[in-house]
């Protein structure tokens, strides 16, 4: 009965016109945010503060976009009343853009990281998950995007549950860091950077878990932020 | 639609306008006609009516100050050497004939019209019944008074007579014609009218009003008396205004079932019962035509037949402008904002 | 259907209420309904509208929202050749069976139309009309009752002053709020409201519906409206009607959040036709 798959199109054309705006707006946004992600990671583990600088310059315009999908949200709000479907929409995809704005902040800020431990030829104790982490990241952040585009639950459950796949890694690089600071306190400061950029890797994926979470709300009108592993695997099943 | 600018209109338009303007001219000529000819025809009728009665040496004064001399002549003395009667008591008989007919038809009328618009199926037999009303007011006025003499006077009027009169008989007392007899006939002549107009004061009330009557757990018989009477008052009182302006002009039936050249006590009186039914009376229209045909040819007879058609004229005015202030008076309370 | 949440939902109202009363919830079983000549109007619908809540029927022209409204008080019976088969539980008892009065049940289930129809009468009695047939005739109960009714639905201080005019000279923001006043003034136990803001202006429509809102206590009201905005501002319940037949029946968060049925979904965004 409740097959959501292709909707009909709305009897206004200029208020279908409006969705499509926002929604093509939103997935800029996040193709840039990837974008961003991948220079900053990139700079961080070439010690290359060029394509850092990239990165942070990119943020700039992920700001102005936040601020315009904002505006177009409150506009639909107010002149549409938008009801059901279209109200979650909205609803979630002002929730995403936060979301995204977040992640853009994150990436700026392993950015700058790259930037300032590119001079400085510091040891690299933890490149291998590093490199896994933001990988890891950077896909579950794809998938969530490619998930509301496509508000295929199934992709977005996915990549909620994998968020946990990445506290392994995490635990096991902020140990490696330790180990560092102790056996060469005089990179301390170094080491403190990376300690930072590894934190912000890991709020990445927090925030493309988030967006999942926002495509499970669009599609099926449930909020499973507070839910156990159990009841998402309910969703798919 | 693109306008042409400027003087210009298309010729089409410019046609069409001027069309417009020689309507409205047309017809102010016409309404303005119309109240002259009939001011014009009072003026004459005022005119001639003062210009009777040089005998009696009002020669001096204007047209209406020997208008007015006429008419308490008219009056009150009758005219041995016209040979007519006193035209007060004519007077009296021709309203208290009309008032008893308005009492007829009136709920007569409404009745039938509430049957009508609220009761009956549409069927053929109703679809019949409308066309026969409606035929009803093409019939000529004499035919009604046969149909009265007939009916109500000989047939009804000798039933009552056999069964509360019988120890006068053979001489008749309501089997012969009088002033509920006329009445009656003048009430069926104008019956369509009244009928008509009620009806389509009743149907114009929308739906929505009766609904909302029956919403609040109102009968069928309580919404009709309560709700839409009230509100096509003014249609029932348009159709009595009618009908009264045509019983007024009518003569020749009511010489068939009552009206009489001279009648020598007025059918109303001081003392109860108030009004004699049954008794024959005199009537203006009758008056008119009497004059008409059997008055000596005098100097004077002209005027004296114009002054008794003012009057008459004048009293169907009255008896008109009073409905006409009594259903103003209902649609004011209703709707103007300062009442009350 | 989470009956949990309806029940606490009642109790809440009925805790609210200022009037010692309860009003009676409404079950509507396997309600048909055809016009003649016209084919069915209503299918075999079920519906259990909760007490003293405010339910709107929501669903495109023609659908039979007013249809359905109008058997609740038998309306439909003054429609010649209109028949109907199922049962309308008012309470306890079944108001389409043969034997039901239906000039009491009237009064116990009030109606208000579409369009203001106030009679040809004054203002006052117009309110005073339903009490008089009632047979109120005390000239101080009936003071009495039209003031209440009309501070009720907040025309008194508008019209305290010409309440012997003709009621047709008010606007017809007031000629709703008259009309209502005219069916509060009976007491119903339920209120009926045909589109009830539909010819309105915008301050009146938001006048009416605060009115709703306060009267909710103390009625079961159910309100048909094409206007999706006023269903969602003001019912606590919402049914979707299409073609005749009720398609959804839940609460209005849940409808304007996340209805089940996709033609319920259709309707409400406006991709309906
Ligand atoms: N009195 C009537 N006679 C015949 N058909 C009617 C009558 N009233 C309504 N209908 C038909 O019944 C259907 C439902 O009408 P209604 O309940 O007024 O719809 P809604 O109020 O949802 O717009 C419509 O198709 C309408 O044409
Ligand atoms: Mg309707």
């Amino acid at each position: 009965m409740s097959e959501k798959l292709s909707y009909k199109q709305h009897i206004s054309a200029q208020f279908n016109a409006e969705l499509d705006a926002i929604k093509n707006d939103l997935l800029e946004m996040g193709g840039k945010v990837e974008n961003q992600i991948e220079l900053a990671t990139e700079a961080l583990l070439q010690t290359d503060s060029e394509p850092a600088e990239a990165a942070i310059l990119i943020d700039r315009s992920i700001n102005r976009l936040e601020v315009e999908i904002d505006e177009q949200c409150a506009r639909i709000l107010a002149r549409r009343q938008p009801a059901a479907s279209d109200l979650r929409l909205i609803i979630a995809i002002a929730k995403v853009t936060t979301d995204l704005e977040r992640i853009g902040d994150e990436a700026s800020k392993v950015a700058r990281v790259a930037i300032k431990l590119a001079p400085v030829q510091s040891p690299q104790p933890t490149e291998l998950r590093f490199r896994r982490i933001a990988n890891h990241v950077n896909r579950m952040l794809r998938q969530s995007l490619d998930a509301f585009a496509r508000q295929s639950v199934e992709q977005a459950v996915k990549v909620v549950l994998s968020d946990a796949d990445i506290d392994d890694d995490y635990h096991s690089a902020m140990t490696e860091l330790q180990q560092a600071m102790r056996t060469h306190p005089d990179h301390i400061e170094y080491l403190m950077e990376q300690v930072w950029a590894l934190r912000s890797l890991e709020r990445i994926g927090d925030h493309a878990s988030s967006i999942a979470e926002q495509v499970v709300y669009l599609a099926r009108g449930v909020d499973i932020r507070h839910a156990d592993n159990e009841g998402l695997r309910n969703l798919i099943n | 639609m693109i306008m042409a600018t400027g003087q210009s209109l298309p010729g089409q338009r410019r046609w069409q306008r001027v069309l417009g303007t020689l309507m409205i001219w047309l017809t102010a000529a016409m309404v303005t006609l119309s109240v002259l000819t009939a001011g014009a025809f009072l003026g004459l009728l005022l005119w001639f009516a003062g210009s009777w009665l040089t005998a009696e040496g009002m020669a001096s004064g204007g047209v209406l100050v020997r208008f007015w001399g006429n008419l308490q002549q008219l009056l009150f003395q009758p005219s041995a050497s016209l040979g007519i009667e006193a035209m007060l008591p004519a007077i009296i008989g021709t309203v208290i004939m009309i008032i008893l007919m308005t009492v007829i038809v009136a709920p007569l009328g409404v009745l039938v019209a509430v049957y009508l618009s609220e009761y009956a199926k549409n069927t053929w037999y109703t679809e019949l019944l409308r066309i026969a009303i409606q035929n009803l007011a093409g019939v000529p006025s004499v035919i009604f008074g046969v149909f009265g003499l007939g009916f109500f006077v000989y047939a009804v009027g000798g039933e009552i007579d056999g069964w509360f009169y019988a120890e006068t008989l053979p001489r008749p007392t309501f089997g012969t014609p009088g002033l509920l007899w006329a009445s009656l006939t003048l009430a069926l002549l104008t019956l369509p009218v009244v009928i008509v107009a009620s009806e389509e004061g009743l149907a114009r009330l929308p739906t929505s009003m009766r609904e909302g009557s029956y919403a609040l757990g109102a009968t069928r018989f309580e919404t009709i008396i309560r709700v839409l009477l009230p509100a096509a008052g003014s249609s029932v009182l348009t159709g009595v205004i009618l009908a009264i302006a045509r019983a007024a002009g009518e003569v020749a039936p009511l010489m068939l079932v009552g009206v009489v050249k001279y009648a020598p006590t007025l059918p109303v009186s001081l003392q109860a019962p108030f009004i004699a039914f049954e008794q024959k009376f005199m009537h203006l229209g009758f008056f008119i035509y009497d004059v008409a045909a059997h008055a000596n040819v005098g100097e004077g007879r002209l005027g004296l037949i114009c002054a008794a058609a003012v009057l008459l004229v004048g009293l169907v005015m009255l008896l008109n402008l009073t409905a006409v202030l009594l259903r103003k008076r209902l649609r004011d309370r209703y709707q103007a904002l300062s009442e009350e | 259907m989470p009956y949990m949440q309806r029940d606490a939902l009642i109790q809440a109202s009925q805790f609210q209420s200022t009037a010692a009363r309860t009003p009676p919830g409404l079950v509507v079983q396997q309600l048909s309904l055809s016009y003649p000549g016209n084919g069915s109007a209503l299918v075999d619908i079920n519906l259990d509208i909760p007490a003293g809540a405010v339910t709107a029927v929501i669903g495109p022209s023609g659908c039979g929202k007013s249809t359905l409204l109008r058997c609740f008080n038998r309306m439909n019976d003054t429609i010649e050749g209109c028949r109907y088969s199922g049962a309308i539980y008012v309470g306890d008892n079944n108001v389409l069976a043969a034997a039901t009065d239906v000039t009491a049940l009237r009064r116990r289930v009030g109606m208000v139309f579409q369009r203001p129809n106030p009679f040809a009468k004054s203002i006052y009695d117009n309110v005073a009309y339903g009490p008089r047939i009632g047979g109120i005739r005390r000239k101080r109960d009936l003071d009495e009752i039209v003031e209440r009714a009309l501070r009720d639905v907040a025309l008194w201080d508008e019209v305290s002053d010409r309440l012997h005019t003709g009621a047709l000279r008010l606007s017809l923001g007031q000629q709703q709020r008259l009309v209502l006043a005219r069916t509060i003034a009976i007491e119903p136990e339920v209120l009926l409201l045909d589109e009830p803001a539909s010819s309105l202006d915008p301050i009146s429509t938001l006048k009416i519906e605060e009115l709703i809102y306060e009267l909710k206590h103390t009625y079961t009201i159910i309100i048909v409206t094409h206007n999706m905005q006023q269903a969602a501002r003001v019912s606590d319940w919402t049914a979707f009607m299409n073609g005749g037949k009720l398609v959804e029946f839940d609460e209005t968060d849940r409808i304007f959040t996340n209805p089940v049925e996709r033609a319920t979904e259709d309707y409400i965004t406006g991709r309906y036709g």
